[in-house]
């Protein structure tokens, strides 16, 4: 019999979560306003020295193969951009949450931080290709916390994938998520959005989180940035990155198409580039060491 | 025992017996695996996309990307191994080419995956005797070198064969 999640049961969880740093509090806060510039950014990195030394590293791994060195922390910022400053940030701070085996979706260790990054590069060239009005890197920034609730929630579905995957074939579960809402209580969404209050993560990036698999119940405000993380998550599974059994195991809604269009050709060529940027931005943060994902 | 793995866009082929060839997590993605029996040589491409008319350049860079350029591709790897050019002779099996739940005509990308690969084959004269297509599940492919036995997994279910 698996336990059951209540409010007070998930507020216990997120207690035992660390909280996100300042600085990368701030960068998310600036990442959703409209008018921010890389200057921001910079200022924002030059508080933290332990990120200072991290966005260092990366810009300066294998994976970017630069000639001479960067040492200059405004130099490696705009060589990066800013949805990589935001990646270091998150992926430092919630480590233990993005590199959390997920045991009850049977996934493996690095699972859920390889699906958020390839979440969040494919939400940014949906945005790219499409013709969304959407801020690219905040797209990237919402792709990459969306799961987050799954590593909250995981250990309470331990041992349920096959029986899961055996009802959603016989239909008595809809999809993945009904599924997690009937066994415990709670589905990954709703954990990840409670997650996101306690952080007081922006509310576009909240939204996003809350309604990744449904968009259409999303304000009407933050709708558009909603349906490009559901698309950047359906590709992420498509391309084989899941987070274990629920992978494809969700159902996608066809009605983006109110708010940009995504021709046949458009898609292919996402994917396309998701694939060589996933690989080279993996690349980036395992080769400076300090994170075994 | 050896193994060559392939990533997405990969085609590799070994007729060296104990080693397999593999693999992993294939979405929209199709494995197209071909046997052949007289010089027991198991070849293998990782089809992500179903026509390279898209990127021309990447198709040059990387022709196991997609299905038009993949197969060929694979046919002449696998020519080095004394296989027929052609394809002649040589057991087919596919397998992938997931989709997820309830998706619209533009996300069918496994469904055009496998629909490119078997027009291309057909062009070959060559049919898949196997073939596992579809669903909505993502597939790990583990080719036997020896006996050409193909075991497929996934999260949250028994392993299977092809």
């Amino acid at each position: 019999m698996t336990e059951k999640i209540d409010q007070e049961e998930i507020q216990k969880v997120i207690k035992s979560v660390p909280l996100l740093s300042a600085s990368a509090t701030q960068l998310l806060q600036t990442t959703t306003d409209p008018d921010h510039d890389l200057r921001g950014i910079v200022h924002i990195v030059k508080t933290d020295a332990t990120l200072t030394a991290r966005v260092l590293k990366v810009v300066n791994s294998a994976a970017f193969g630069l000639i001479s060195e960067i040492t200059s922390l405004d130099r490696a910022i705009s060589y990066l951009g800013e949805r990589l400053i935001i990646g270091i940030a998150i992926g430092d701070c919630a480590a233990q949450l993005f590199d959390k085996e997920l045991v009850g979706y049977e996934g493996e260790h690095g699972d859920l931080w390889r699906h958020d990054l390839r979440t969040a590069i494919a939400s940014r060239e949906v945005a790219v290709q499409s013709d969304s009005d959407i801020n690219p890197d905040l797209a990237f920034t919402a792709g990459l916390l969306h799961d987050i609730g799954k590593a909250l929630i995981s250990d309470y579905l331990h041992g349920t994938a096959s029986e899961v995957l055996r009802k959603i074939e016989s239909e008595e579960f809809s999809d993945y998520l009904s599924a997690e809402e009937s066994l415990i209580g709670f589905d990954h969404p709703r954990a990840g959005y409670e997650l996101a209050l306690a952080w007081r993560l922006p509310t576009a990036i909240a939204e996003a989180i809350r309604f990744h698999h449904n968009p259409a119940g999303a304000s009407p405000e933050f709708q558009e940035l909603v349906y490009t993380v559901h698309l950047g998550d359906n590709i992420a599974m498509m391309g084989g990155c899941g987070t274990g059994a629920d992978s494809m195991q969700y159902k996608l809604d066809p009605n983006y198409t109110q708010f940009f269009e995504l021709k046949p050709n458009a898609l292919a060529n996402v994917m396309l580039t998701v694939n060589e940027e996933f690989d080279k931005l993996e690349r980036s943060f395992s080769d400076t060491g300090e994170s075994n994902r | 025992m050896g193994q060559i793995i392939l990533g997405v866009g990969d085609y590799g082929a070994s007729n060296r017996p104990g080693e397999d060839v593999k693999t992993f997590a294939l979405g929209s993605c199709v494995s197209v695996i071909l046997l052949d029996p007289k010089t027991r040589t198991v070849g293998m491409v990782h089809v992500a996309l179903p026509e390279s008319t898209i990127n021309k350049a990447k198709s040059v860079e990387k022709p196991g990307y997609f299905a038009d350029t993949g197969i060929p591709a694979l046919l002449a790897k696998m020519a080095k191994f004394g296989c027929n050019p052609k394809g002649k002779g040589m057991v087919v099996k596919l397998c992938g080419g997931a989709n997820v739940m309830d998706t619209n005509d533009t996300f069918q990308i496994g469904k055009r995956n496998a629909l490119s690969i078997k027009k291309i084959l057909w062009k070959y004269g060559m049919g898949a005797v196997a073939e596992d297509l579809g669903g909505n599940f993502s597939r790990t492919v583990t080719v036997s070198v020896e006996s050409g036995e193909i075991i497929l997994s996934s999260p949250g279910r028994p392993n299977w064969k092809l």
